[in-house]
């Protein structure tokens, strides 16, 4: 090896040193972070794929009920019934999906 | 497969199912050469964070490591993909040498500076970091031939600079 391939070696190489313990352990607080992100990041997918499950029962509820007879008399006959009906049926949805006792993916461990 | 490997294919299955410790090991290991490597490459100030992020990378892909290469040549790959993510994210009149400490080490980024990225990382890891052609054609996705002369090519430029000096 001549004197060129010799300072390529010495120079380009890694240098021979201990572990530098102060990046493992940033790394180590990345990964924890990370992981902590990946499970919030689960935790929104669910509660939006249960949610979502949710108001589609309960819209296709209201349609099946829209479409039976009786209701339909009730809202040709009382419309302000109805709408009321309606209106109490729509504040329930609300009440029940912002309920503040319902966990939040973003609370603070 | 070499024992080398079948040791950090091991603790790279462990790092998948979640074991941090194991995790903590690999990074010990390979954090020096790839730092290193990154600061070669020009990254200056940024090279611990691609090297950071290469190694969340490495984490979350654990599970990927079969031990056909050698961890290094897998992660280094990684960080190689974050290297050029960075350079495409960064401004082309942005200058990401860093300022020189004076001396050899002055000298030697100089010197590289004045390569291209792909003889640069060829140089480096076959010359400096004991890499076969073969990984560092793999890691640049080059045929096994051209990166044989590139790293000629590099080697070529660096010793007429060198003689110079």
């Amino acid at each position: 090896m001549n004197d060129f391939d010799q300072f390529l070696r010495d120079t380009l190489g890694p240098q021979d040193r201990h572990p530098d313990r102060l990046f493992v352990a940033r790394v180590q607080a990345q990964v924890r972070l990370d992981e902590r992100l990946s499970a919030r990041r689960r935790a929104i997918g669910l509660r939006l794929l249960r949610d979502s499950l949710g108001v589609a029962a309960i819209a296709a509820g209201l349609v099946v009920l829209a479409e039976s007879p009786a209701v339909s008399e009730l809202a040709a006959g009382s419309p302000e019934i109805f709408v009321a009906g309606l209106l109490a049926a729509f504040g329930s949805v609300v009440l029940l999906f912002s309920n503040p006792g319902r966990s939040s993916p973003f609370a603070a461990d | 497969m070499p024992q080398r490997n079948e040791e950090d294919l091991a603790l790279s299955r462990r790092a998948a199912r979640g074991d941090h410790v194991a995790f903590a090991l690999l990074v010990e290991k390979y954090e020096a050469p790839l730092r290193s490597f990154l600061a070669r490459m020009g990254a200056g100030d940024l090279a611990d964070d691609i090297a950071q992020e290469a190694f969340i990378k490495a984490w979350r892909a654990a599970g990927q490591y079969d031990g056909r290469a050698r961890y290094s040549t897998w992660l280094t790959r990684i960080a190689w993909r974050c290297r050029l993510d960075q350079l495409r994210r960064q401004r082309p009149v942005e200058n990401d040498e860093p300022a020189g400490q004076g001396g050899i080490e002055d000298e030697v980024q100089d010197m590289l500076a004045r390569l291209g990225d792909g003889e640069r990382a060829a140089l480096v890891l076959c010359e400096g970091h004991g890499w076969t052609h073969s990984e560092a054609a793999e890691l640049l996705s080059l045929p096994l031939g051209t990166l044989k002369s590139t790293v000629a090519r590099a080697k070529s430029k660096c010793r007429e600079m060198w003689s110079q000096q």
